[in-house]
């Protein structure tokens, strides 16, 4: 690096000698020039010369500084300073050593960010597990009590508007059970509370032994359905009043829908607890789904007894499974979108090796030449050197340090290729940017 | 200066290649009365996206300063200080 300074004599000779003129009148339009910029300047007016920059007047405001020695405050009086913002060309020009180099986005801070959409909704499980204990509580009074059975039918209708917004849908279990004030029906929430407990907690562990969960949901399944028939035997016979049937019925069909809200939370819970899970994003869902079959195996026992949850369950089911497979779509979204490209040709431009036959220029590489300069200059994109760089190879070792000298062809490009305005383009010049450059 | 627009136009137009050349060469270019080009290198540095959080390292770069002379500076004193 020579940081020699040129002064104006040398700029006059310089210009002289270049612009065929002579020395004095080289000297004479430098001095005119620069004396009409101050001019210009001086008015107030923005200066602009192309190619080379932008000169204007800034005002500094007045400020408060202290002396460094006496500790002393003083005023800064305000001033006027020139600003000089250099053209577009002549700033690519001067940045040309580091025009091959782009910002780079760190990878490690590239999961994070991906991971930020799953631990967000941590919070709601942690509501829930508070939740979880509140439920209990509840249930200790409401034994303590052990009142009669008061059904609403209104509150089926909330529930089910409830499951539609699976925000809320933690605070379902507590509604429906300040509802269901019977003590075979306690029975049974205590236990799904306490699987869903169980399951957490199991997922809390380790997810790695997927199998070890499944059979464990296997054995919580049967215990369920048990308490449940245990429950319907019960009712069947403290329900002697055949009036008293319907809302019987929709006691039954709450219960299903409570264990089914319970398993679809614990499903959902599992999911955002646990972003390094995502491996396992599809065992998990498989998981659900089998919960959601076994579900609606359930349902359809109490179907024998009554028609009116035949009729809610399908459309539960509808409008539960969609939620869930919601989930994994965020997460596979790349991988989708890849799928997506595979289909067109461009993906097939990009995936078949290129070959260079075509070719509508030679290049000699000059002392602080760049690929890069030559992308830019045939194919208006600094980005797609790297075809120019792969139609070489042969020739180029090294592409962040060509030898002087070494003769490169320019390939003809399929158009397409070197579409600027196509995104997909230019990430895939960043790929291949990414792999040369790492070499 | 009597010159056609022409001869002047060339003229400047030369005055900028060569100073954008000096400066290529990483030189200053000093104009006695005016101020002075320089090539300065901002380091690479590491920006946090403040909405996103995503940090991307942004490259080392060539930029050209200019530094106002002492005697603009003290032209420039004169001027009115309201803009």
């Amino acid at each position: 690096m020579n940081k020699d300074k040129i002064s104006s004599q040398e700029i006059i000779d310089l210009v002289a000698s270049k612009a065929l003129v002579s020395k004095r009148a080289a000297e004479e339009f430098l001095k005119a020039m620069i004396s009409s910029i101050e001019e210009a300047l001086l008015e107030g007016e923005i200066v602009k010369v192309k190619n080379f920059g932008t000169f204007k007047l800034q005002w500094n405001e007045p400020r408060k500084s202290v002396n460094v020695q006496t500790g002393e405050e003083i005023m800064l009086s305000g001033y006027h300073k020139v600003s000089f913002t250099p053209d577009a060309v002549l700033r690519e020009l001067i940045n040309e050593p580091f025009a091959h180099l782009f910002p780079v986005e760190l990878d490690g801070e590239i999961d994070k960010t991906n991971y930020e959409g799953s631990e967000v909704p941590l919070d709601p499980l942690r509501i829930f597990e508070e939740q979880a204990s509140e439920i209990k509580d509840l249930l200790f009074e409401i034994q303590a009590l052990s009142s009669s059975s008061t059904k609403p039918t209104k509150e089926t209708e909330i529930i089910q508007d409830e499951i539609l917004n699976p925000d809320q849908k933690t605070e379902i279990p507590i509604e429906v059970i300040d509802e269901l004030e019977t003590i075979d029906e306690l029975e049974e929430v205590d236990e799904t509370t306490e699987i869903s407990e169980f399951v957490i907690e199991d997922n809390e562990e380790q997810l790695q032994d997927n199998q070890d969960i499944i059979t464990e949901l296997d054995a919580i399944e049967p215990v369920e359905i048990e308490v449940e028939s245990e429950s319907e035997e019960l009712e069947m016979e403290t329900t002697p009043n055949s009036d008293e049937t319907e809302p019987d019925k929709r006691k039954l069909w709450l219960r299903v829908l409570i264990a089914f809200v319970v398993l679809i939370a614990v499903g959902c819970g599992v999911y955002f607890v646990y972003p390094p899970a995502k491996d396992f994003t599809d065992t998990t869902f498989e998981k659900t789904k089998m919960s959601v079959l076994r579900t609606s195996e359930k349902i359809s026992i109490t179907d024998m007894v009554n028609t009116i949850s035949g009729w809610f369950s399908p459309e539960n089911k509808i409008a539960e499974i969609p939620h869930i497979v919601v989930i994994p779509k965020d997460t596979t979204a790349i991988d989708s979108i890849n799928a997506k490209i595979a289909v067109d040709s461009l993906q097939a431009l990009f995936d078949n090796p290129r070959v260079y036959t075509e070719f509508i220029a030679t290049e000699r590489f000059k002392d602080g030449g760049r690929l890069t300069k030559f992308a830019k200059r045939y194919y208006g994109t600094k980005e797609f050197w790297v075809y120019i760089y792969e139609a070489n190879k042969a020739k180029i070792l090294n592409p962040d340090n060509i030898p002087t000298g070494t003769i490169i062809k320019i390939p003809k490009l399929n158009p397409l290729l070197i579409n600027a305005s196509n995104p997909r383009c230019m990430q895939k010049a960043m790929e291949l940017h990414d792999i040369y450059v790492k070499q | 200066m009597n010159a056609p627009k022409s001869v002047v136009a060339d003229l400047l137009e030369k005055t900028v290649a060569t100073c954008t050349e000096l400066l290529v060469e990483e030189k200053i270019i000093g104009f006695q009365s005016f101020g002075n080009f320089e090539v300065r290198k901002k380091e690479e540095r590491l920006s946090v996206h403040p909405a996103t959080q995503i940090r991307t390292l942004i490259p080392p770069k060539l930029v050209v300063n200019f530094k106002q002379s002492n005697i603009l500076k003290d032209k420039l004193k004169d001027l009115p200080n309201n803009e």
